[in-house]
């Protein structure tokens, strides 16, 4: 082995020469050795961080995922536990099959590179700094590979580091391949004292492993950064056991009385008729349907009045009433003092209104035969 | 300066996303939807006929009301179930009536072209025995059996009950039974009925 080291020395010049003036001598024979060995430590020093993978966090059609290896950045945005308004770009909202809040979603890529041919690595999770209100906002996770449509596809994200949650699941995924995972962020819908709004913040720590020998490719952060929680509120109608409620066309809902007349003859299916003063009522009862989410408070007003009246107002005038048959009192028509019709809603709970449609039984020049509408404005204000 | 100017602007932008919407808002605490409430009107009319101070006037079995004088003879010598009778001017030989008042209440509504209605009768269904029996009737208090005269039994002429009637103003009328003498052959005894069909009508 020697001979054969000295032979590829050129010209045959000693083994301090060979190394460029070392003070080294080394025995004949472990020279080669310690030739070798240097190289393949060498070899190994520069091979090795890319033979242990790299993960890299990417943006998808999701947020956009900022900062550098191995330390991430996103932030879904503004947020509210009933997931109204518009949410950020790349961020979807998950209401249905969620209890207590709602869900926003975002893609995002997970890039490994760096792996050894044949090689394929696994992806875990967990919360290593969680948010300082986890009762509000809490991080989920969906795998690649997942329809991640629906909140049964999220799972909770682990905040143990000892048992966290797999993202990228066995086989794993080989080496420069991209692979599209969902973050989830849960935002209750919390009202009273332990109710939040304002920003806060999260770290995600990601694992990459390798599957052939279970070591431990690579390890990046992703740090959430001011998810910012806001409250909401939302005011719904819906049909109780009268008149049915729809969309409105220019308005957001409809109600539709049908053909009416002051003697109060063969009221449409879901109209009790009362006769007062001057005609009948007709009346419905129907559904107002509040909700809110962080508030300190955990009821509301709901009041109404009627913002565009009967052309014909003689004749026609709107009405509520805490029961179906009545006492009528009249809706008002100014905003700035308007109907209350309850200083108790609570946010979830139906409200059930009782509308009433006076019709005039006059006669002469003041009547009116044909089609005419109203234009109601509810309000719910949650202090 | 630009540059600040347009960081400001951002800055004011992102502190005032207040997302408004018809139903929902974030970073509000009001929310105010709308509903539209769409209704026909039509016009109406409406006749009641109600029990007035003597026979009972109650809801028909294929009519709208009924009302019943029970057992009557032409010599007015039952006495009236309900009502009052006025014997016959010649027993015998001129007819017995028994009568009763009852109310009769026009309701409208919508009539533009009117204030007030006029009501007519006239049977529509005549009794079997139109030998015997007939329908009369008075627009008010009959001092005398003559002041009771037939009902039309003619829709195209039916009798006057009522005019420029008041809308939901009860008025009063007078309804009977006329009973003539028929012996013999044409003699009757036994049940029968006829029907009334009354009309309200705004100008």
């Amino acid at each position: 082995m020697s001979d054969r080291s000295i032979s590829k020395n050129p010209g045959n010049a000693s083994v301090r020469q060979f190394h460029e003036g070392s003070e080294f001598q080394p025995r004949k024979g472990g020279t080669v050795f310690l030739q070798r060995l240097s190289l393949l430590i060498v070899a190994m020093l520069l091979v090795s961080p890319l033979a242990r993978g790299t993960l890299t966090l990417q943006t998808g059609t999701g947020i956009v995922i900022g900062g550098a290896h191995p330390n991430f950045t996103g932030t879904l945005g503004n947020v509210n536990g009933l997931g109204v308004g518009t949410p950020s770009a790349g961020v979807n909202v998950i209401t249905t099959g969620v209890t207590g809040g709602v869900l926003y979603t975002t893609p995002y890529v997970l890039n490994m590179s760096g792996l050894p041919g044949g090689n394929s690595a696994t992806v875990t999770a967990y919360v290593s700094t969680n948010f300082a209100h986890p009762a509000i906002l809490n991080l989920y996770s969906c795998p690649i590979n997942t329809s991640c449509t629906t909140f049964s596809s999220f799972t909770d994200l682990s905040t143990s580091p000892a048992a966290p949650t797999t993202v990228i699941p066995s086989p794993g995924v080989e080496n420069n391949s991209s692979s599209t995972a969902y973050l989830g962020l849960f935002v209750a819908n919390t009202n009273g004292a332990s109710a939040f709004t304002g920003a806060n913040s999260a770290t995600i720590t990601f694992v990459a492993t390798r599957v052939s020998n279970g070591s431990t490719n690579d390890t990046v952060k992703l740090a959430l950064n001011n998810e910012t929680v806001q409250n909401a509120v939302q005011l719904l109608m819906a049909t109780a056991s009268g008149l049915a409620i729809t969309t409105g066309s220019g308005t957001d809902f409809a109600m539709n009385f049908g053909n009416v007349n002051g003697l109060g003859i063969a009221p449409p299916a879901g109209l009790t008729v009362t006769s007062v003063a001057g005609g009948v009522v007709y009346a419905t009862s129907y559904f107002l349907q509040p909700t809110f989410s962080s508030f300190t408070s955990t009821t509301g007003t709901l009041k109404a009045y009627v913002s565009t009246d009967f052309a014909n107002d003689t004749v026609l005038q709107l009405d509520t009433a805490t029961a179906i048959g009545g006492p009528f009192t009249a809706i008002s028509k100014t905003s700035a003092a308007q109907t209350m019709l309850t200083s108790s809603a609570a946010s979830g709970t139906n409200f059930t209104g009782y509308l009433g449609l006076f019709v005039s039984n006059v006669n002469g020049t003041g009547a009116f035969n044909g089609a005419d509408s109203a234009i109601l404005t509810y309000t719910l204000t949650v202090p | 300066m630009k540059l600040r100017i347009a960081i400001l602007v951002t800055t004011l932008l992102l502190l005032s996303t207040q997302v408004f919407a018809g139903t929902t808002a974030a970073n509000a605490s009001t929310v105010s939807p709308t509903m539209k409430i769409g209704v026909t009107v039509q016009k109406a009319v409406q006749l009641t006929l109600t029990t007035g101070s003597q026979c009972t006037v109650s809801g028909g079995s294929g009519t709208d009301y009924q009302m019943t004088f029970g057992t009557v003879d032409a010599l007015g010598i039952s006495v009236p179930t309900c009502g009052s009778v006025y014997a016959p001017t010649t027993p015998g030989v001129t007819p017995a009536v028994y009568y009763s008042d009852y109310k009769l209440t026009p309701a409208f509504s919508g009539q533009s072209g009117a204030t007030s209605g006029t009501v007519t009768a006239y049977v529509s269904t005549n009794f079997t025995n139109t030998a015997v029996l007939a329908v009369v009737q008075a627009n008010a208090a009959p001092s005398s059996i003559s002041s009771l005269t037939a009902m039309s039994i003619t829709s195209a002429t039916p009798t006057s009950v009522g005019t420029t009637l008041a809308n939901g103003t009860a008025i009063t009328r007078y309804v009977g039974v006329q009973v003539s003498v028929q012996n013999g052959a044409s003699a009757f005894t036994g049940a029968d009925s006829a029907v009334v069909t009354y009309t309200l009508t705004t100008p």
